[in-house]
């Protein structure tokens, strides 16, 4: 028996499966971890991520919390203060809101008004993102009031292994981390891949080029990122090769990655679901402006959301939200330039 | 500086005290054998719009997940049916009926009354133009300052401030308006709720802040939200009157919410009306089956026995307003959706969401330039 190497597994795994994965591995690996949010232990959570939590690590450290964020994410810090790695769960990134003052002054700042004394594991996670016909307070992507506020990372992954990784590595960073998870992308059989039976990390601050490309290049994460790959095998056609960047991880942002690929294209255009104004696409342009200035041909230009909320009905979803023709649109205007 | 005259600095009023005078008083006695058949109505449209969703949507004719009130409508019917056209109410997610229930006694068709038409509501449910809000946002997110229901947001317990602020300047207006604010348990976690409710005591403002305790927040058991026995106890704190009614009992209901509601009108300040009641299925229809796992059977079993309408029945018999065949006409409780048929509501009831159901889907939706419109005002 000990001769035959183990069958490895070659079950494609989703998005969900990979990010309950991650809370499973990194429960039994840390015994001081402890995760807690609404309804994450009897029901499992509203998306089912928590699945199994409580049954394999008791309800001391898998917490079925009072519908009260701020204090979901205080007690979290508490916890953290003295000692334990906390995942605490937004039932919907949205509701993030009603906690925002335990994060941005309370747990944001904690490392840096002690001097570097206390540092904090703490990763607040949650579903985000529209197309989903969530209306208003059910397809936020709020991740630019978090980059806003210096001491937390701000991760958005778009791919199963992706999740999987970069939730473990905010897990063991020891800084406060904000992590959206893309829920429409959770049961999406089309991204589902096969995922490393042995622990792995993804790095924080690393992005990734997800298609190579000579004549423009995309910058986006989460959703965005499929929006700009079916954009680019529209350009494709159209004798336009675009590259497309997955940047990940916004706080820390791997700048490199993007001006290696400008180096090339010379044109950039920057994709995100969020509203334009004080946005992130917003952020990484002006840095493209400041350092990169000289490799570009072409002014850098955003696809994002109008300024508005998310809607509900469909119309006028996609009316605001980025779309693939829109993107293809922009693309097309700044390669010609 | 409060608009709301104090008596003095002998302001507080120990709670026992005031939670006995004004638990004491049974206004339900006072009603009228045609009130009380009215209410017994209520709770049937209330019912039968719960059921009908359900149907439509299972016919593919509906999308959008539907948050069931299914066995809490006394809440509802009760808690409303003594309002003025003048006060206002904010409902939550579980509260869907509650926007066609206000000021809705004996005249559901009058267009000036102020609640929703049928229309309105249906043409929000389907997500059509017709509804008040445009279809901007979904399910019970909507409102009307005309009139006088808080548009709600996702946000639990969100409303309650908006609601103090609301009475707070109708006073400052001269007026003698009420706000009913409807929440569940697990929501009174929220700090707003505290803060809310904590502004309202202090300048006894008249919100009468209704929990309704169905013993589940989503898959989580009253007892992992809230650390006593009734969240009507938390009263205490704010030197308010909480009182607990029997959410099953549409008079009982009635009973205490007018007792609050009156103290409100008359300058005592809040309360809390603590409803205890069952949540029948799942937090939302995508919910049933799992609801069916992370909660005990014979909960469920026990939680759905008491229905309302047989206890209202029940009573109407006893005050001799209801007898023979005509009590035994329709028989719509401890009914399911796919076990309750038409026959099992008054034919008003049925024809009366006919005609919301068939605006609804008549009405167009919104164009999607919409999507774009009222972020600001325009000033012209
Ligand atoms: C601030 C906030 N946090 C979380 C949620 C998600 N959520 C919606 S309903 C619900 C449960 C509410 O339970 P309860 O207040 O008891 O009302 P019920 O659904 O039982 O009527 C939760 C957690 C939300 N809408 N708003
Ligand atoms: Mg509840």
């Amino acid at each position: 028996m000990a001769a035959v190497a183990a069958e490895p597994t070659l079950v494609k795994k989703n998005y969900l499966t990979a990010l309950r994965e991650a809370l499973i591995e990194e429960m039994r690996r840390n015994d001081q971890m402890i995760c807690q949010g609404e309804d994450i232990g009897m029901l499992g959570g509203a998306f089912g991520v928590t699945e199994g939590l409580l049954e394999e690590f008791g309800s001391t450290r898998v917490i079925d919390a009072p519908i009260a964020e701020a204090a979901i994410i205080g007690t979290a810090v508490g916890m953290a203060l003295n000692g334990k790695t906390v995942m605490a769960e937004m039932q919907f990134i949205d509701f993030i809101s009603c906690g925002f003052d335990q994060i941005v002054n309370m747990m944001a700042t904690y490392h840096y008004r002690t001097a570097g004394e206390v540092n904090l594991p703490v990763v607040v996670r949650g579903p985000a993102g529209g197309y989903g016909g969530g209306a208003l307070y059910h397809s936020q992507m709020n991740e630019a009031w978090f980059c806003h506020s210096p001491g937390l990372r701000v991760v958005v992954p778009s791919t199963p292994y992706d999740a999987k990784g970069l939730l473990k590595a905010a897990l063991r960073d020891g800084n406060p981390c904000i992590f959206f998870e893309i829920k429409e992308l959770y049961r999406k059989n089309e991204i589902a891949e096969v995922l490393p039976d042995e622990d792995y990390i993804v790095p924080l601050g690393q992005a990734v080029v997800r298609k190579e490309g000579t004549d423009i290049t995309f910058v986006s994460y989460g959703q965005s990122v499929y929006h700009c790959m079916s954009a680019a095998a529209e350009l494709e056609k159209l004798g336009v090769s675009a590259e497309v960047i997955d940047i990940r991880t916004l706080v820390p942002l791997d700048e490199e990655t993007i001006y290696k690929s400008l180096a090339k294209t010379n044109r950039v255009v920057v994709v995100n679901e969020a509203p334009m104004t004080c946005g992130f696409a917003g952020e990484i342009v002006a840095r493209i402006a400041n350092n990169a200035f000289n490799l570009l041909d072409a002014p850098p230009a955003r696809v994002t959301r109008l300024d508005t909320p998310v809607p509900w009905v469909k119309p006028l979803e996609l009316h605001v939200l980025p779309s693939v023709e829109k993107i293809v649109r922009v693309a097309l205007q700044t390669a010609k330039y | 500086m409060s608009v709301i005259p104090t008596t003095g600095t002998a302001a507080f009023e120990p709670l026992a005290e005031t939670a006995e005078s004004i638990s004491d008083s049974r206004p339900s006695q006072l009603l009228t054998k045609e009130d009380c058949l009215e209410i017994f109505n209520q709770l049937y449209l209330a019912r039968y719009f719960d059921i009908r969703l359900i149907k439509e949507k299972k016919r593919g004719r509906l999308r959008g997940t539907l948050y069931s009130s299914h066995n809490q409508e006394a809440i509802l019917v009760g808690a409303l049916f003594g309002l003025k056209s003048t006060d206002w109410i904010s409902p939550i997610h579980r509260d869907m009926p509650a926007f066609f229930l206000k000021d809705s006694k004996f005249q559901w068709d009058d267009p000036t009354r102020s609640g929703m038409s049928i229309e309105e509501v249906c043409a929000q449910v389907w997500g059509k133009v017709g509804s008040p809000g445009r279809a901007r946002d979904n399910w019970s997110h909507i409102g009307s300052k005309s009139k006088r229901i808080i548009h709600s947001t996702s946000m639990l317990a969100g409303t309650i401030p908006v609601a103090a602020g609301v009475v707070y300047a109708d006073r400052m207006n001269g007026g003698d308006a009420v706000v009913l604010t409807f929440n569940g348990e697990g929501s009174t976690a929220q700090g707003i709720f505290h803060e809310a409710v904590n502004f309202a005591a202090v300048h006894k403002l008249p919100v009468v802040t209704i929990v309704e305790n169905n013993q589940w927040a989503y898959g989580t058991p009253v007892h992992l939200g809230c650390p006593t026995p009734d969240v009507a106890d938390r009263a205490h704190g704010y030197g308010i009157p909480g009182l607990v009614a029997d959410g099953q009992d549409v008079f009982d209901v009635y009973d205490k919410v007018m007792a609050a509601v009156e103290h409100a009108r008359s300058g005592k300040g809040p309360s809390i009306v603590e409803c205890k009641t069952f949540r029948a299925y799942g937090h939302g229809d995508h919910d049933d089956d799992r609801a069916m796992k992370y909660r005990p059977n014979d909960q469920i079993e026990a939680g759905r026995t008491r229905d309302p309408i047989a206890i209202c029945r029940q009573s109407l018999i006893e005050r001799g307003f209801l007898s023979g065949a005509e009590a035994e006409q329709y028989i719509a409780e401890r009914k399911s959706a796919s076990e309750a048929t038409n026959d099992d509501f008054p034919p008003a009831v049925v024809d009366y969401l006919n005609r919301g159901i068939e605006f609804a889907l008549n009405s167009p939706l919104p164009d999607a330039e919409e999507g774009a419109m009222w972020v600001f005002k325009e000033n012209a």
